[in-house]
């Protein structure tokens, strides 16, 4: 279980979470939606504390993140896999490179363990024939699609999605929303924020819609699409439905 | 003409001797910069880091080594350190290659500095995310980045270093300069002898050029399309 409470982030004088609390169970999908720089981004990277939170309290688990230093972080973070919106694969390490890299490192699993694991998911994600390719030699679908297997590589409890699709161009986003709706059914917990909203009334168990730094509705997608509480709701909606 | 060239016959036996000093000329800049970038990088990661001593401590220790003469600083460490502490006689070899490690790390400190930073802050993050640790992070992840972007910095740094070299004829120690006035000193005759050490130097940096671009394209295997 995931659980924040009453996080505010501050940027110097910016303001971009402002009381945000939020519960995600075992086995859950949460899709946090809303504006541009409504912070949900921030709000993800708080979660496993690439951001610090100015005040509140994040617990993975047993875990209080808020109160450890980075070593003791770093370790939690085993558990809680991040896919970002810009790959951030390793660009001097080749795809399987990638993947074994932190198992090998960080789990100290043997290197024949670790290929094993990573080609099953290379293979699962599509993608075994580009194991010895460079990223750069991936298309944007691609790289996404390895990022998700190399967080997957650490067998982790949490997976953070961070608008994985906003960077891809049109025709590769479908690849990539049905790694991650695989994922979702196989019954990973995951925060997925994302601007798709087919897909997130598709694969989550429960719509966040933020604005302005705080949550503003907390609700099953049928509810929240069907038929949203809040007037800024039904306006963010609107435009983009 | 005629005058060189029988000059260039009169010294002709001792011409070996001073081509042979190119290696102790390139044996000083091999162990120097080995020292400069060892020492150079854990500056650098001193000056990224938020703990106000090391970072003064790494910037200060830069702000001296770059303001004040290298001839200087040899001079120091082989004349004046040791009478002050009374170590007698040093081997001026060793201290010629310390003395000047610790003068590149200087320099190759703020080169390294400038290719982290010009790591993709992403690249950070992706590590911390899998719960890479710092010191393994930096080893595999972002130096081996950093080093990619700034080999062409270093490879000139080395370049200098070869050249400043010469500087360590002033503490005794034969290397290629050295003996090229050694040898004009025994033949009272200037021109040949340092015609030969000014060839070789400019040789082994064209040399050394070509092997920085050869390594430069090998390791951008990577990057390509």
């Amino acid at each position: 279980m995931i659980k924040t409470e009453h996080i505010v982030k501050n940027f110097g004088n910016i303001k971009v979470l402002k009381d945000v609390s939020l519960q995600i169970n075992q086995g859950e999908v949460v899709v946090v939606i809303g504006p541009s720089g409504s912070g949900k981004s921030t709000f993800l990277r708080c979660i496993n504390l690439l951001e610090r939170p100015t005040s509140g309290t994040v617990m993975v688990d047993e875990h209080n993140m808020t109160a450890m230093n980075l070593k003791q972080v770093t370790k939690v973070r085993e558990k809680v896999g991040m896919v970002f919106q810009h790959f951030y694969l390793f660009p001097h390490k080749t795809v399987l490179e990638n993947l074994i890299y932190a198992p090998m490192k960080v789990k100290g699993l043997s290197k024949d363990d670790a290929v094993k694991k990573a080609e099953e998911l290379l293979n699962k994600v599509g993608l075994l024939d580009k194991k010895d390719q460079y990223p750069n030699k991936l298309s944007g679908g691609q790289k996404q699609r390895v990022a998700i297997a190399r967080a997957l590589a650490m067998e982790p409890d949490y997976m953070l999605f961070d608008e994985p699709t906003s960077a891809l161009d049109p025709e590769m986003v479908k690849e990539v929303l049905d790694v991650i709706q695989s994922l979702a059914e196989s019954g990973m917990t995951m925060i997925i924020v994302t601007h798709e909203m087919g897909f997130a009334k598709q694969v989550a168990d429960k719509v966040v819609f933020m604005d302005d730094g705080r949550i503003l509705e907390s609700n099953t997608p049928e509810t929240f699409f069907s038929n949203p509480s809040t007037e800024r709701a039904q306006d963010f909606l609107e435009k983009i439905l | 003409m005629e005058q060189l060239i029988s000059g260039f016959k009169q010294i002709a036996p001792s011409i070996p001797y001073i081509i042979n000093g190119i290696w102790v000329t390139l044996g000083i800049a091999l162990g120097a910069a080995i020292i400069g970038f060892v020492l150079g990088t854990l500056l650098s990661l001193c000056k990224i880091s938020n703990v106000k001593l090391l970072n003064g401590f790494a910037r200060g220790y830069t702000s001296i080594f770059r303001g004040t003469p290298l001839i200087m600083q040899l001079a120091l460490a082989y004349f004046a350190i040791p009478q002050l502490l009374g170590l007698g006689d040093v081997n001026a070899t060793a201290v010629a290659i310390i003395t000047l490690g610790l003068n590149s790390g200087a320099y190759m400190s703020e080169i390294i500095r400038s290719g982290i930073n010009a790591v993709d802050k992403g690249q950070f993050e992706a590590a911390g995310a899998l719960g890479v640790g710092y010191w393994p992070m930096m080893k595999d992840i972002i130096l081996p980045q950093a080093i990619k972007n700034i080999l062409p910095a270093m490879m000139n740094e080395f370049i200098t270093l070869t050249k400043d070299s010469a500087l360590v004829s002033t503490i005794t120690v034969t290397e290629m300069m050295r003996r090229s006035q050694i040898v004009s000193a025994e033949y009272y005759m200037y021109f040949p002898p340092m015609l030969v050490a000014f060839l070789m130097y400019y040789l082994v940096v064209l040399l050394l050029t070509f092997i920085g671009g050869h390594i430069e394209r090998r390791l951008g295997r990577s990057d390509q399309n």
